[in-house]
């Protein structure tokens, strides 16, 4: 019996990147071109339906600019950031890197769409995934845009601007600190991300090449995660009657329930949700806001959908509890004092 | 999905979601979607992203991670590659589903139907709204300029005919059907915008015109013309409504929502 050598791999030819800028240009160009011709067109969609496109496309182009960012700081973080630097400026002693991490939404104020992105940088360059936590629960609340707006908002009455940066803080400190304790934290990350994570930082190729590397990688992630979470939101808002649970204003303890629901399905930025929920705020009582206030930035659907690109169902279950069991604490506690 | 493909899906979607934010920034449309002052901010992100899709194609190899060996790249959400198939098709066809809708869906704004399941009348939605102790002493021209929002906050805080005696009103919205009268009496109706599309609240205006559905449909826009009275309608709960010396369908306004 004869044995037949295996032929030798034939090398894969690429297109050259004259043809690829070529290929690049003409699906912008086809893109546009679609668009245009179907910009205009008189088509008479039922209500129902019209308004699930136009709520999920708006969850989609609020967002995007906020994704962007944060992949384009993700991508700072892996490429251009040393890890001396990273090692220098947070403390080694876990309490204190927690703290500070919750603190960097001060000098990155991304939004939470864009905390995603670039907590995967961080934890892709060592951080610990139970730090994560701190900066991705805490960065949405405690980012100068947040305070400003949420100060304009309320100014200082109720305390419910102390009580939601006070309240930020502490629950992602707390929830970085139970997860410190896991005996286990990757089983914590999906697979793949897990993966990501064991693999040494690759120092290999051109700075630009390896940018542009994690930015089609990223997207790849983060963008079909926001597609289904913008659905999701946008059947929501089109599914449940926002007037059945604004019905609960003045129950000290529904009111506050009332709200935690209303913030999982506005998936409002957390930028401007002190602007949106400013209406509500006189049927409405203080516990209920503060509530809204904290849950938002932390657990909504499109939040959701964009950690699940990193995080296991079971995890984010678990974040989820913890999280709205100290909103509802913490909205209790200010119905009962106030 | 083959590797390639697979590797490069986001930067397509990442394109199309540009190139559709992008036309609508230039026709002018964006504003059907996010509250103005983010439309250049939105905007300028999008042309970076276009510019970084296109040049991750033309210079990224495979699916940007090939340095670092293999693993399973075929979906984030892909935690045990066996018996997921379902989802992930569903998954699949519901991105390509929204894809398809930022490509192709007309513009439009949110329709009477989100109107009426949002509680037209139960939010003030303008705290800084005029005060309708002031307006009673104001001179009549002070309320010439009034939207729907403003007179919506006036509503709210006071149904006194006195208030509102001698003070024209003329705006334009969308018609609403009143849900405890829908016969006789619509709000003419905007939605406010805080951020996006998603947080719109809407407000209106009574107006009682019997038999109004004759000449007009739910979401036509119209501009309606007349003085507040008590609402001649026992079913509906608005106290006071506009009883129109005219109303007339226009077009739809540049601006829909009210910021």
């Amino acid at each position: 019996m004869t044995r037949t050598a295996p032929a030798p791999a034939r090398p894969v030819r690429r297109p050259s990147r004259g043809r690829l800028a070529v290929v690049a240009l003409g699906i912008v160009a086809a893109l546009l071109a679609v668009r245009i011709v179907t910009g205009g067109a008189d088509v008479d969609l039922p209500d129902l339906l019209s308004d699930l496109i136009t709520f999920t496309l708006s969850v989609i182009i609020e967002s995007l600019p906020f994704v962007l960012l944060g992949v384009l700081l993700s991508l700072v973080v892996q490429v251009w950031v040393k890890d001396a630097w990273i090692s220098r400026v947070l403390p080694s002693a876990p309490v204190p890197r927690r703290i500070v991490l919750s603190l960097l939404g001060v000098v990155f104020p991304v939004c939470e769409c864009g905390n995603v992105p670039f907590a995967r940088g961080l934890m892709l360059r060592g951080v610990p995934v139970s730090d994560s936590f701190a900066f991705l629960l805490a960065a949405p609340i405690i980012n100068p845009v947040t305070i400003i707006t949420t100060h304009q908002a309320f100014g200082f009455d109720d305390g419910i601007l102390v009580v939601r940066l006070v309240g930020g803080f502490l629950i992602a400190n707390l929830v970085a600190w139970l997860y410190s304790r896991h005996p286990e934290p990757e089983r914590l990350l999906t697979d793949r991300f897990a993966a990501e994570c064991r693999m040494p930082h690759s120092e290999s190729g051109g700075r630009a090449g390896r940018a542009l590397g994690i930015f089609q990688h990223e997207t790849a992630s983060m963008l079909p995660a926001l597609f289904l979470g913008a659905l999701v939101a946008g059947a929501i808002q089109v599914a449940v009657p926002r007037d059945v649970l604004l019905a609960l204003g003045t129950h000290p303890v529904l009111s506050v329930l009332a709200m935690m629901a209303l913030a999982i399905v506005i998936s409002v930025c957390s930028s401007v949700d002190a602007f949106f929920v400013l209406p509500f705020a006189s049927s409405f009582l203080p516990g209920g806001i503060v509530a809204f206030l904290l849950l938002g930035p932390i657990v909504d659907v499109k939040m959701l959908a964009l950690l699940r690109t990193t995080f296991t169902p079971r995890t984010l279950a678990q974040i989820s509890g913890v999280v709205a069991l100290a909103c509802l604490a913490i909205g209790l506690g200010v119905n009962l004092v106030s | 999905m083959s590797r390639d493909l697979a590797g490069r899906s986001g930067l397509l979607l990442t394109a199309i979601t540009c190139v559709a934010t992008l036309w609508l920034a230039i026709s002018g449309d964006l504003i059907l979607y996010i509250h103005p002052r983010y439309v250049v901010f939105t905007a300028v992100l999008a042309a970076v992203g276009l510019v970084l899709c296109v040049a991750a194609l033309v210079l990224v190899r495979g699916d940007g991670h090939e340095d670092h060996g293999d693993h399973d790249d075929h979906d984030d959400h892909d935690d045990h590659a066996g018996g997921r198939r379902w989802p992930r098709i569903v998954g699949a066809t519901a991105v390509g589903l929204v894809a398809l809708a930022l490509v192709a869906a007309p513009p439009a704004t949110l329709s009477s139907t989100t109107a009426a399941q949002r509680d037209i009348t139960g939010t003030p939605a303008n705290v800084e709204g005029p005060d309708a102790t002031e307006l009673s002493a104001a001179a009549p021209d002070v309320s010439a300029g009034f939207t729907v929002l403003d007179w919506s906050s006036l509503l709210r805080q006071s149904s006194d005919p006195a208030v509102f005696a001698d003070r024209t009103v003329d705006v334009v919205g969308f018609v609403t059907p009143d849900p405890a009268d829908p016969e006789n009496v619509f709000y003419v109706s905007r939605f406010m915008i805080t951020c996006c599309a998603v947080d719109a609240q809407p407000v209106g205006v009574p107006v009682y015109q019997e038999g109004w559905a004759d000449e007009l449909s739910p979401d036509d826009w119209v501009h309606v013309e007349g003085e507040f009275a008590s609402n001649p309608s026992p079913a509906s709960d608005a106290a006071l409504a506009v009883v129109p010396d005219g109303v007339e369908i226009v077009e739809e306004p540049d601006e829909p929502y009210l910021f």
